[in-house]
């Protein structure tokens, strides 16, 4: 015969207000098999714990009831308590007579006790059935996928690295370095960004415990926790990258047919159809834009080349310029690259963010070049930018290249460009606005007065205005930089531009309100520069499906909890970091980089993971093979298998969640869910429709 | 400009203006309010200015604003830094330490230096030399009929008291602007 013990709480008053204990204990007290009532002011307390371990230790009971607050916060704690005084674990049934009883009918103690009353008398009847189970453990690979090679990924790579655990660091375009590669100081501290940035580029490259894969993209994600496997496709980058040496030789003979806005320069100059990102690349690798190349050679990829009179082959530029052969265009490439299968314990998901076009804007005169998004503004004031730092109006960057070309080629050139001298900020585009993104976009004003900060000191002759709806400067030594932008008479306006109109001499007139004056104001700028929000990359929601993690309404990846599980997503083994989670700027993305790694470092560490015996048993004597539970299985976890040549559900222990579907279906009870039982079930169910008569 | 549209405030204007004539900003700082350029325009100086509580135009927060933008010759007319009372609780409560009262301050020295004054202010400043007091008392009858000196005891009763501030009167710019008579 089972030894119950039953012990109500009275969770200070949120119990004892509106359940009368006494009266329950009384009604307890003759529930068969009860051997044992308790009732305590905070019974999770370590007082209220010793009451139960005393108990068992005594030997007065063998199974555990607690009648308190949820499960789903307390049960680990009472579990923990009974298996420390010697009792299995699973020995132990809760009742919930806080959340649904007292809280609920705080106003009708009368019906509150009965009801208390009637769901301790369940989980005695269930208690009474209870068995002993082992928890079990599943083996956790050890290995971690990091998606994407900006400043976040970087860190939770190598802080997972350092930590000795190997990493794979995906990164969709050829070198990694992110965003943050293309701005040229930070905030608040104005560090160059290169300078900061490309050391730790070079370090998760060469790392040991790094591999790194770019220009490649995630394909698809199957498995859980501990154990996924994930395919990534590497895209066909057309040059032979075990032959490159990326000394750039390709790029300047790329014909100008072939030239495309380049991505790293935001489109403010040209790129080759053959390019490297940028001089700090890391891999400095070339690859070919299939898009842009335009074949001069007359012959793809595999093809016969074509020949000269004489007999000898045409290559194309690039091909003949390149001293290594990497660029040859001999071997036929597969235009979809190449599947790798990586097998990981955990995922990190760092993917990023983009900037809103300006195009969005047509309020503000998208199509003249001297508008410009402030991501772009950080290329023009950039060393590695198209001008080389000089700061000239975006209209004459043509003209500025065609002179360098001229100089660079030994020709005598005049450079006639003109330099502004007067620059515009406009806050808050895109962010904050109902038609585009409610959220504020939290790095735009102090990257707005910092690109102020710098054109100022470096230019004191220059008028630059800031409109501002709210100047935003919540951070460590933040604010103080923004009173140095102030103090050094850039002009702060409180109030966003409602207008901006493009004039023949390719000037801007800025229309806009001064909120302070409380008068409208006008002022004619040679540069516009837009502060567009920072939106979710494009692919982010497939990618999220991918990974059966969720986005937000406005786009971002969602985190387990706000506060308290900001990294964890609602898949176990999945975390993320930085701008894919919502907008922040390198410090915070950096700090929850870290914590991303630390998570899955302490998730993975033990090799092994400890998981709850509650999952389902298919008993193969009783499976007719239907398969009905197959299809019904969340977690693809029941497959068929022969057994002596028939079909029998089998569940797979490390993908079963324990939701009970394949049980709840199966036509044969052949399923047990292990801690809901049938026979558990339903003498708590028997016990409720019998209002708290616990049948023998 | 639209005929007949009241026009819009033209920054540009006033920068231009600025190129030529010196910074505002400058001029109101080697005036006497250093801290000019800390002011963030939280508006605590205006929440508990008599001048804004009773509709003059540019008041503390609002004049600060208009220096930070270069605009002058639209204040040189303007009666608001004569009525300054000097209660100088906007000191006390700016958080950035701007001193609002010294802008006020140095704005009335930039409209003596520009000529730009008053007649309500020159009518304040003969007084001052006079009497001793900007604003001074009147109804000596009054006080004589119960039983008061004529005079206060303050500047007004006190001649060597009187001397030594006409002395300092006489050394400062406004004897040089003859504005008012000094003999």
């Amino acid at each position: 015969m089972p030894k119950i013990g039953v012990y109500i709480c009275h969770c200070g008053e949120n119990i004892a207000g509106a359940v009368n204990i006494e009266e329950v204990k009384k009604f307890v007290e003759k529930l068969p098999d009860v051997v044992v009532v308790r009732d305590y002011l905070f019974m999770c307390s370590d007082p209220g714990q010793e009451l139960i371990k005393e108990d068992i230790r005594k030997g007065l009971v063998d199974r555990v009831v607690v009648a308190a607050c949820t499960p789903r916060t307390h049960e680990p704690i009472f579990r923990r308590a009974c298996e420390e005084a010697g009792l299995n674990k699973y020995y132990f049934e809760m009742a919930n007579i806080r959340d649904q009883c007292s809280w609920a009918h705080w106003h009708d103690k009368e019906k509150a006790t009965e009801k208390a009353k009637q769901l301790i008398a369940a989980a005695v009847a269930k208690a009474r059935l209870l068995e002993p189970l082992e928890d079990r453990y599943i083996d956790l690979n050890k290995n971690v996928l990091v998606i994407g090679g900006g400043i976040a990924g970087i860190f939770a790579s190598l802080d997972l690295a350092n930590a000795g655990f190997k990493v794979y660091l995906v990164e969709k375009s050829p070198s990694i370095g992110g965003n943050m590669a293309k701005l040229d100081k930070t905030f608040p501290t104005n560090d160059c960004s290169a300078c900061i940035l490309t050391p730790l580029m070079v370090e998760v490259a060469n790392h040991p415990n790094v591999e790194l894969i770019t220009y490649a993209e995630v394909e698809s994600v199957e498995g859980t926790v501990g154990n996924f496997k994930v395919r990534v496709r590497k895209k066909q980058t057309y040059v032979d990258w075990n032959k490159c040496t990326g000394c750039g030789a390709c790029l300047n003979v790329c014909p100008p047919k072939a030239r495309v806005p380049d991505e790293f320069n935001e489109g403010l100059s040209l790129r080759g159809a053959i390019y490297i990102p940028f001089p700090q690349a890391v891999p400095k690798k070339a690859v070919i834009d299939p898009d842009a190349c335009i074949s001069c050679s007359g012959r793809w990829f595999g093809e016969e080349p074509r020949r000269t009179k004489d007999g000898k082959p045409i290559l194309a530029p690039c091909e003949k310029v390149c001293p290594t052969g990497a660029c040859s265009r001999d071997e036929p490439r597969d235009p979809n690259g190449e599947i790798v299968e990586l097998d990981v314990g955990a995922i990190i998901v760092a993917t990023g963010y983009r900037v809103m076009d300006k195009s969005n804007f047509k309020e503000f005169s998208p199509e003249s070049p001297n508008v410009i998004t402030a991501l772009q503004m950080e290329r023009l004031i950039s060393a590695t930018g198209p001008t080389e730092g000089k700061l000239i109006v975006p209209s004459d960057i043509p003209k500025y290249l065609d002179w360098k070309k001229k100089v660079e080629k030994g020709k005598e050139a005049k450079l006639e460009v003109r330099k502004p001298h007067t620059i515009t900020f406009v806050s808050c585009v895109g962010s904050r606005d109902e038609r585009y993104h409610t959220y504020c976009s939290k790095v735009c004003c102090m990257y707005m007065l910092k690109q102020a900060m710098l054109l100022k000191e470096k230019y004191p002759d220059l008028d630059i205005y800031i409109f501002f709806i709210d100047v935003r400067t919540p951070g460590k030594d933040f604010d103080e930089y923004y009173m140095r932008c102030r103090k050094l008479g850039i002009k702060i306006i409180k109030g966003k531009v409602g207008g901006v109109q493009r004039l023949p001499d390719e000037r801007l007139l800025v229309k806009g309100f001064d909120a302070d004056l409380g008068k409208p104001v006008e002022l004619i700028s040679d540069i516009v520069v837009l502060a567009t929000a920072i939106e979710p990359n494009m692919d982010l929601k497939d990618l999220a499906r991918k990974l059966g993690i969720s986005v937000g309404a406005e786009g971002f990846l969602r985190e387990r909890h706000t506060k308290l599980y900001p990294v964890d997503t609602l898949t176990e083994g999945v975390f993320i970091c930085g701008c894919a989670q919502g907008p922040k700027d390198i410090p915070d993305s950096v700090a929850q980089a870290k914590a991303a790694a630390s998570s899955a470092m302490s998730l993975l560490a033990p090799g092994k993971m400890r998981v709850e015996p509650l999952i389902s048993e298919v008993d193969q004597k009783k499976c007719s093979g239907c398969g009905i539970c197959v299809p019904l299985c969340p977690y693809g976890a029941i497959e068929l298998v022969d057994v002596n040549g028939k079909k029998r559900a089998k569940v797979n222990e490390a993908k079963c969640k324990g939701c009970g579907v394949c049980a709840a279906a199966c036509p044969s009870k052949a399923i047990t869910l292990h801690g809901f039982t049938y026979e558990q079930v339903l003498a708590q169910i028997r016990t409720l429709a019998r209002r708290g008569e616990v049948s023998a | 400009m639209i005929e007949g549209v009241p026009p819009v405030l033209n920054l540009t204007e006033l920068a231009e203006r600025e190129k030529e004539e010196g910074k505002v900003s400058e001029i109101i700082i080697r005036f006497g309010a250093e801290n000019l350029m800390a002011c963030m325009q939280c508006g605590a100086c205006a929440s508990i200015c008599p001048l804004a509580r009773v509709g003059f135009e540019w008041f503390n927060k609002k004049l600060i604003k208009a220096i930070l933008v270069g605009m002058k010759e639209e204040l040189l007319d303007d009666p608001t830094p004569w009525a300054c009372v000097a209660c100088n609780r906007c000191t006390e409560i700016c958080p950035r330490q701007v001193s609002p009262f010294e802008v006020m301050f140095a704005m009335r020295r930039l409209m003596v230096e520009e000529f730009a004054i008053p007649t309500l202010a020159i009518e304040a400043l003969r007084a001052l030399y006079e009497y001793g007091h900007a604003v001074y008392m009147t109804g000596r009858e009054a006080r004589k009929k119960v039983g008061l000196p004529e005079k206060p005891p303050s500047t007004d009763s006190d001649e060597k008291a009187l001397q030594d501030l006409r002395t300092i009167l006489k050394e400062t710019k406004l004897a040089q602007l003859g504005l008012i008579p000094m003999e």
